[in-house]
């Protein structure tokens, strides 16, 4: 299968983002043939370089997002900016006009408006528009940088209805919207768009590795070529862009045209992507709001190597690993969001209680003024709350709470770290997916965190949560663990068996090994199979494979959708039914390799050129079945979480606290799990 | 409004406005019992938890005035650590209703948009030249003033190398001085501009007397050359670069002021015009002074005119329009260029047609028209591109 992989600030270069996740992604899947598209944010970026590619990664195309990619030479555009290979003629320019004012006219439209449904088609119908006109014309950036294009913008904020905002927008807010938009549509001018080997056209799936910029090449291949978009964001890009003060300099016009822009191409890209694979709940709950449909969402936790913390993990508690009875651990970056004060004053508590208990704190090396600051600042209170203690008059003293850095001799790798601690805290006031509690369940170790982010749904009832600023609430639960060392085993191996399950690399790569059968069974790329003088070939795909509907199948026992159409609505239907309970995993299995064969056979066939004859391919069952796999299982989070719950405390004898995830758990978070 | 709610009687009559409540506040009031725990009924009583958003919204006030839609407000709440089930706890059931009621509470007028939107000269208006560029336009001027002052002094061979080393000295000087002011180009000219620029300066300086002589029949020797032109020239670069960043900063300012491209198109223009004209008469009186110091005589109206050329050919340059200037440019060139070849070349039996229309105007007459028409194209096509606002969006580009 060939995939091509875009990125946007991402995958191949040494400072991406999601950088990690992407390389064991290509390196596990390396049955398939990928191709890496990938928009960089900076030069520094580019100069970086690449990290070393696996021999799977057959191509690599990039294009900046950063700067007017203006060619050295005369012959460019006339023009403030002008990047454009030629400026427009007569007709070009009306074209212009009329589809980049389609589309300022849909960002400017108020919610009050014609209807949100109308609106988002406006603006996917003046999007395509652009990027048909740059796919003609060999690119946009002029247009978009010229007086054409602010006059247009004008006229939209001018007109009735439109937003408040857009109302008061003055001139510089119209230039900063027109700059920062031929910054974001810049991917519509790019030389990706084409049939031939090494374009978009050729691939059999696009996967975005987020949403926004990176998503608008998946956007048009899909519009062009009709292939198939699934979409991963491990974070929504749309609160990435609120949240990092995009426009900072510019007022609150150009600051709200930008947001509809955003939140309109974000909804534009959940409406076409045939798959949407967001990280964790919280992402979900985001794309969910920002219009993506229930039924295409598959929650794909993060997958994190598990390898380094397997000694820990089996050794438990006793073994060679040697924990100290009464000690805390806590692992992170030491900020302000972590809140170790509020740490150092549940410490103080549980001092009362167990005046032998000692906190180390494992700090990765601060970054910054400020995070030194605060670092000595909790030193400092370290210092003032827990006096240096000694053995006896003799010795010389030590404080109880002791502040390390990975690679120190007492903790050289990160694993030593949690296995150090009887029981590792997480205290953090702000959260997003904490890396650091997942770490600890690895290690078999058990936990204490505070509910923040997407803790609940980590942790999933494999060790106690605590409302977030209580220190009171964190000591008891501390306190209750480390005079319990039966229940703490309990715990972790719950911890270490729930981890495995969810958060492992094999998982991650697994469910997107499925999740890409899925989709290019269910509605593949349908290409004109010509024949040797290049003509079309008539009746090369018989009119059936267009239906969705039951077909003759020899092992499948599902409803094959061959259909490009097959709407999620179809889907759900069909999932509605009893089918994939009855049918069993082994039918699934079936399922996915049958729609792996059938891949292979239609690409076989297009690598030999030779037109594949009635019935083409193997009907695609990846129906109710195929799609069932366990990836759906895994993607209702909560389902899933009450049944691993109820199978570990079948397996350790827990009274297992169901459904952690979907009710609201307020302040008695801890006292219920106190009586478990 | 508060006392009267408590009970103390200061007032006779019940608000006549719910303010700052709604319905949902008034449920808070009425019953603000058991949504939190028994335990912390002391930090309940001191908080007094009747309207429980409101208190939010006062921690976050600055993020709610800047946002511009509930979603920015929902993702900054979370960035402070506010959960679905933090939400719960202000009778909400996620953090994006939450937002929503907060985003609706904010008091939203013109004027809290029109205060958000910072003064203009608050802002760095136009990009930063760099330290004493006003005094880098200084020296274009002090080595023509040497060059020329050289050339009076020597004579002969010494004059030759005077010139030839002069010509280059001014070349590096101008090519440095632009590159280092007001006056520098976003990216390269299109070939041509700057060899047609140089011929033009050349001519200015020998074109007359060449072309004089040459319509006598000579020259017969070495004629003499407009010095006072290439001084005035020369000096007047420093008023240029001045001119030039008076026009970015002026635009600039009025860019930030105005409401719309039309307001702003309307302003720029006169602007453009005032700058232009205060070059022309800051460039005449150097050349006359030039004129009056070296004591050449005659009207220095052809050399002006091809000031102003250049002014504007640059300054179209140095905001992105490249091409028109080294058209116009090369116009002037090849109509200066073509005088002096037709007058040499009706010296040819039975083409003496071809001096005519240049006997008939004069060879002083020759720059004057190149430059002025020049002149006046390019006067016409900056005041149309010059007035758009784009033009003045960039300012970021890295000087070539």
């Amino acid at each position: 299968m060939r995939i091509a992989l875009l990125t946007e600030s991402g995958y191949p270069y040494v400072t991406g983002d999601a950088r990690l996740w992407c390389d064991r992604l290509v390196r596990g899947l390396e049955q398939h043939e990928f191709k890496v598209f990938a928009l960089s944010r900076s030069a520094e970026q580019e100069q970086q370089g690449w990290i070393e590619l696996p021999p799977q990664v057959h191509r690599v195309r990039t294009a900046p997002l950063w700067s007017a990619a203006d060619e050295p030479g005369g012959a460019a555009a006339d023009g403030p900016g002008a990047g454009g290979r030629r400026a427009y003629g007569r007709r070009q320019r009306r074209r212009f006009v009329e589809h980049f004012g389609e589309l300022a006219a849909a960002m400017c439209a108020g919610t009050a408006s014609d209807g949100a449904a109308d609106v988002a088609d406006r603006f996917a119908n003046a999007l395509y528009g652009l990027a048909e006109l740059a796919r003609d014309e060999g690119g946009l950036a002029t247009a978009l940088r010229s007086e054409t294009a602010v006059r247009a913008l004008e006229r939209a904020c001018r007109a009735p209805g439109a937003l408040r905002a857009a109302h008061e927008a003055r001139v510089p807010d119209l230039l900063a919207v027109a700059a920062l938009l031929e910054q974001a549509l810049r991917p519509l001018s790019l030389d990706w768009y084409e049939d031939e080997e090494g374009g978009l056209g050729s691939v059999d799936l696009c996967h975005a590795a987020s949403g926004g910029c990176a998503a608008l090449p998946g956007l048009l291949a899909k519009h062009f070529f009709g292939v198939p978009l699934l979409v991963t964001e491990y974070g929504v890009q749309l609160r990435a862009h609120y949240l990092g003060g995009a426009g900072e300099g510019a007022g609150a016009p150009a600051r709200a045209l930008l947001a509809a822009f955003h939140g309109r191409l974000a909804a534009e890209v959940y409406r076409q992507a045939t798959l949407i694979t967001p990280g964790n709940t919280h992402a979900r709950r985001w794309q969910e709001k920002c219009g993506a449909e229930r039924g295409k969402l598959r929650t794909v936790y993060p997958g994190m190597a598990a390898g380094r913390f397997a000694e820990v993990g089996e050794a438990g508690e006793s073994g060679e690993y040697l924990a100290d009875p009464g000690t805390l651990v806590w692992v992170g970056r030491i900020e302000p969001a972590k809140d170790l004060v509020g740490l150092l004053h549940a410490f103080a508590e549980v001092r009362k209680e167990e005046p032998k208990s000692r906190l180390r704190i494992v700090g990765a090396p601060a970054l910054g003024e400020a995070a030194g600051a605060y670092l000595a600042h909790c030193r400092a209170l370290a210092a003032q709350l827990f006096p240096d203690e000694a053995e006896g008059v003799h010795a010389v003293g030590d404080n109880p709470v002791s502040f390390e850095e990975i690679g120190g001799p007492d903790v050289p790798e990160l694993a030593d770290a949690y296995a150090a601690g009887s029981v590792v805290v997480l205290s953090s006031v702000v959260e997003g997916f904490p890396i650091s509690l997942v770490e600890a369940m690895f290690c078999g170790r058990a936990t204490v965190s505070t509910d923040t982010g997407a803790v609940v749904e980590v942790i999933g009832g494999t060790g106690l949560v605590v409302p977030p600023r209580n220190p009171r609430a964190l000591a008891d639960a501390c306190v209750a663990l480390l005079r319990d060392p039966a229940r703490r085993e309990r715990l972790g191996a719950a911890a270490r068996a729930r981890a495995l399950e969810l958060f492992t690399v094999e998982q991650n790569v697994a469910a997107f090994h499925s999740i890409y059968l899925e989709i290019v069974a269910r509605c593949p790329v349908r290409r004109e199979v010509l024949d040797e003088d290049g003509d079309p070939l008539p009746f090369a795909h018989p009119a059936e494979i267009h239906l969705a509907g039951q077909w003759p199948s020899g092992t499948a026992q599902g409803t094959a959708q061959g259909a490009d159409d097959a709407g999620p609505g179809a889907l759900k239907g069909a999932r509605g039914g009893p089918s994939w309970a009855e049918s069993g995993r082994s039918a699934e299995a079936v399922g996915a390799r049958e729609a792996a064969a059938a891949v292979v056979a239609e690409a076989v066939a297009r690598a030999e050129g030779v037109p594949e004859s009635a019935p083409p391919k193997a009907p695609a069952p990846a129906g109710p079945d195929g799609s069932r796999t366990p990836t759906g299982a895994e993607a209702d989070a909560p389902e899933v979480e009450i049944e691993v719950a109820v199978d570990v405390a079948e397996l350790f004898g827990v009274a297992a606290q169901a459904s952690p995830g979907g009710e609201p758990v307020g302040a008695g978070v801890a006292g219920r799990e106190g009586e478990a | 409004m508060s006392k009267s709610r408590t009970g103390v009687d200061d007032t006779p009559a019940a608000p006549a406005s719910p303010g700052g409540w709604d319905t949902r506040s008034e449920e808070a009031l009425a019953a603000p019992g058991p949504r939190t725990g028994s335990a912390d009924g002391a930090t309940r009583k001191r908080r007094g938890a009747a309207d429980p958003v409101k208190a939010l919204l006062h921690r976050h006030r600055e993020l709610c005035e800047r946002a511009v839609d509930p979603l920015e407000i929902a993702a900054g709440l979370e960035a402070h650590g506010v959960t679905d089930r933090a939400a719960a706890r202000y009778r909400h059931r996620d953090v994006f209703s939450l937002a929503e009621e907060m985003y609706a509470r904010v008091p939203r007028d013109g004027a809290r948009t029109s205060s958000v939107v910072a003064p203009p000269e608050d802002r760095p208006v136009v990009e930063s030249l760099p330290a004493g560029w006003a005094l880098v336009a200084l020296l274009p001027g002090i080595v023509c003033a040497a060059a020329v002052a050289g050339y009076e002094l020597t004579a002969g061979r010494g004059r030759l190398t005077v010139l030839v080393a002069g010509a280059l000295v001014i070349a590096v000087t101008l090519r440095f001085a632009l590159r280092h002011g007001p006056l520098r180009a976003r990216r390269r000219p299109v070939s041509g501009t700057r060899a047609w620029s140089g011929f033009l300066l050349l001519y200015a300086l020998c074109g007359d007397g060449l072309l004089d002589g040459a319509l006598r029949g000579g020259p017969d020797g070495p004629w003499p050359l407009d010095t006072a032109a290439l001084l005035g020239l020369g000096l007047a670069f420093a008023p240029a670069a001045w001119c030039a960043r008076l026009f970015a900063v002026r635009a600039r300012r009025r860019l930030a002021q105005s409401r719309g491209l039309a307001e702003f198109a309307a302003g720029a223009r006169p602007l453009l015009l005032a700058v232009v004209v205060l070059y022309a008469a800051a460039l005449t009186g150097l050349l006359v002074l030039a004129g009056r110091f070296l004591g050449q005589q005659g009207p220095p109206l052809g050399a002006a005119l091809l000031g102003v050329l250049l002014l504007l050919a640059r300054l179209l340059t140095s905001y992105g329009f490249r091409r028109a200037p080294a058209l116009v440019l090369g116009c002037a060139c090849a109509v200066e260029g073509l005088a002096v070849a037709a007058a040499f070349a009706a010296r040819l039996p039975g083409c003496g047609f071809l001096a005519v229309p240049v006997d008939a105007v004069g060879a002083g007459a020759v720059p004057v028209l190149a430059c002025g028409a020049g002149a006046a194209v390019l006067l016409i096509r900056a005041a149309r591109t010059l007035a758009r606002a784009s033009a003045h969006a960039g300012g970021t580009g890295e000087p070539r």
